[in-house]
């Protein structure tokens, strides 16, 4: 039998995505402070990679890593060709329009700027409103963005809204829930379907 | 297929088109006659029949006439269109083809892609299902790794949701989850929908040795109906056991086609190097309809760049 590789979001997310394997023939050892990319499991079944979180999913699409880890987010975002397994939920948090109190969303005749770090998501959001809008894409500190007029509305993640708050903004319209998934690639899903299933029902699966 | 230099580029020509006579020569054995399909279609005649997938990704020109054409992002529907305008339905017509399509990618540049494949209309259904999976499995036999013949019946699963009795927009969210395996989503909306449906609570369990599949199935609750598709499935794997090539495939009941056009035994090609399939097709009996006349048909696809690729590893 292959060994299995599985990709890891580096970071909050990813970590959470290891305790789940704590214990079990699947656990690996991560020193603190480590830099290595690359680490194997105890039974030496599983090839852990570690990879920035927008990466996962292009990882498992070309098939270098046969399963993945990652925010439901980055799926949605990228809109790949994976299996998406199985909702593993931690990492909870939820897509949401956020502005000025008064800002409306809904203009006529004009144009709506909305800044953002998920362009295609918003994108596919608001295909099927009757609103015109320019996306402005961002990388981080979304929120600055209508501070400093920028942008009349950002869309983003958010977990407890304590960002938001902290800069004077609301959320004015709740999207998509978000958590961790566990993705697969079609053709590994295919070959490797007992260990692949064993896997899922370690991670909560049914 | 981006080339590094000119010797790679005729290196990667010289084995595909090998590959190639090699397939059509195994073609031509089994009866099957070549068809050219044509280059350009009209836009209008291609858009009334064809469901088809992302229209920004058809590539379209302009005639002489002022007329827009399509430049053919399929090789089914553009041979199909030629075979009905001069086809009276019988006897049974078997045709391969060897050929490109085209399509935009999202950085906006065209893409052809090597295709070759066959399609059997007029035949006898399990008749025709069993040659056409056995030429599919021969093809992939002649890889020098591991493959899997991947397949479904997308009839089992219409009828499912026919059963569930679910209005369109769910049965569109159910198919989207089954789609992508998402087991987790599903669940929450069997259980949001309140569905009391064996079948669809365990639909990832039906995936499998074909014979440990239907044996799980036959202890659940069936309609009559759905009694119908699995003896038809237990008679194609005994057919398929007969010539021993029962170990090749996977039974996947939770298996959506890519295409609407289907309906019947679907089935894709894995091979163990390759990131994607390299063979998919099925049975499309319904679809034939749009050229005026329904026959059963059935054909696949060789996606001919990959498969040149595992030969390529080969020579490197």
């Amino acid at each position: 039998m292959d060994k299995l590789t599985i990709a890891i979001a580096k970071g909050r997310l990813g970590n959470q995505g290891l305790e789940l394997f704590k214990g079990s023939e699947y656990e690996i050892n991560v020193k603190e402070n480590s830099r290595k990319l690359v680490h194997y499991s105890a039974n030496k079944k599983v090839n852990f990679i570690f990879v920035k979180p927008a990466d996962v999913v292009t990882y498992v699409e070309k098939k270098v890593a046969d399963l993945g880890i990652v925010g439901k987010d980055i799926i949605l975002e990228d809109n790949k060709d994976v299996y998406e397994v199985l909702d593993l939920n931690f990492g909870k948090c939820r897509f949401v329009i956020a502005g000025f109190k008064d800002q409306n969303l809904v203009k006529k005749n004009e144009v709506l700027t909305i800044g953002t770090n998920y362009p295609a998501y918003v994108e596919s959001i608001f295909k099927n409103k009757d609103q015109e809008i320019e996306i402005i894409k961002l990388r981080g500190a979304v929120e600055l963005a209508p501070l400093m007029g920028l942008s009349e509305v950002i869309v983003d993640i958010v977990e407890t809204g304590s960002t938001l708050a902290d800069n004077g903004l609301v959320v004015l319209e709740e999207l998509d829930p978000i958590s961790a998934r566990l993705i697969a690639n079609k053709v590994s899903y295919r070959f490797k379907f007992d260990e692949i299933r064993k896997i899922e029902k370690l991670l909560g699966g049914l | 297929m981006q080339f590094r230099n000119i010797k790679e580029e005729l290196t990667v020509t010289k084995i595909r088109k090998e590959i190639e006579r090699e397939i059509e020569e195994y073609f031509e054995r089994k009866g099957f006659s070549i068809i050219e399909p044509r280059t350009f279609q009209a836009y209008d005649d291609f858009i009334k029949r064809n469901l088809v997938q992302d229209s920004t990704k058809v590539v379209k020109v302009l005639g002489g006439d002022s007329k827009i054409y399509v430049l053919r992002p399929d090789i089914t529907t553009s041979i199909l269109s030629q075979i009905f305008s001069k086809w009276e339905g019988e006897p049974p017509l078997k045709v391969y083809y060897n050929s490109k399509i085209f399509k935009n990618t999202p950085r906006g540049v065209i893409e052809q892609r090597y295709q070759m494949g066959i399609e059997s209309l007029g035949d006898e259904v399990e008749k025709a299902d069993i040659e056409i999976i056995q030429m599919a499995i021969n093809i992939l036999n002649t890889l020098e790794e591991s493959y899997i013949l991947e397949m479904g019946f997308s009839t089992f699963l219409d009828t499912l949701f026919k059963e569930a009795n679910l209005d369109k927009s769910d049965e569109l969210k159910v198919k989207e989850l089954i789609s992508k395996k998402n087991q987790s989503e599903l669940s929450y909306m069997i259980k949001s929908l309140n569905l009391n449906n064996q079948v669809l609570a365990n639909i990832f369990n039906l995936q499998g040795k074909i014979s440990d599949v239907l044996d799980k199935i036959k202890s659940y609750d069936l309609s009559i109906k759905m009694k119908g598709h699995i003896t038809y499935l237990e008679n194609l794997d005994q057919a398929f056991t007969k010539k021993g090539i029962e170990d090749k495939i996977r039974i996947d009941l939770s298996m959506i086609a890519d295409l609407d056009y289907y309906d019947g035994v679907i089935f894709r090609g894995y091979s163990s190097s390759l990131p994607t399939k390299l063979l998919s097709g099925g049975r499309y009996d319904k679809s034939t309809a749009n050229y005026g006349m329904k026959v059963p048909a059935i054909g696949f696809m060789i996606d001919m760049d990959l498969l040149t690729r595992t030969r390529l590893k080969e020579v490197r």
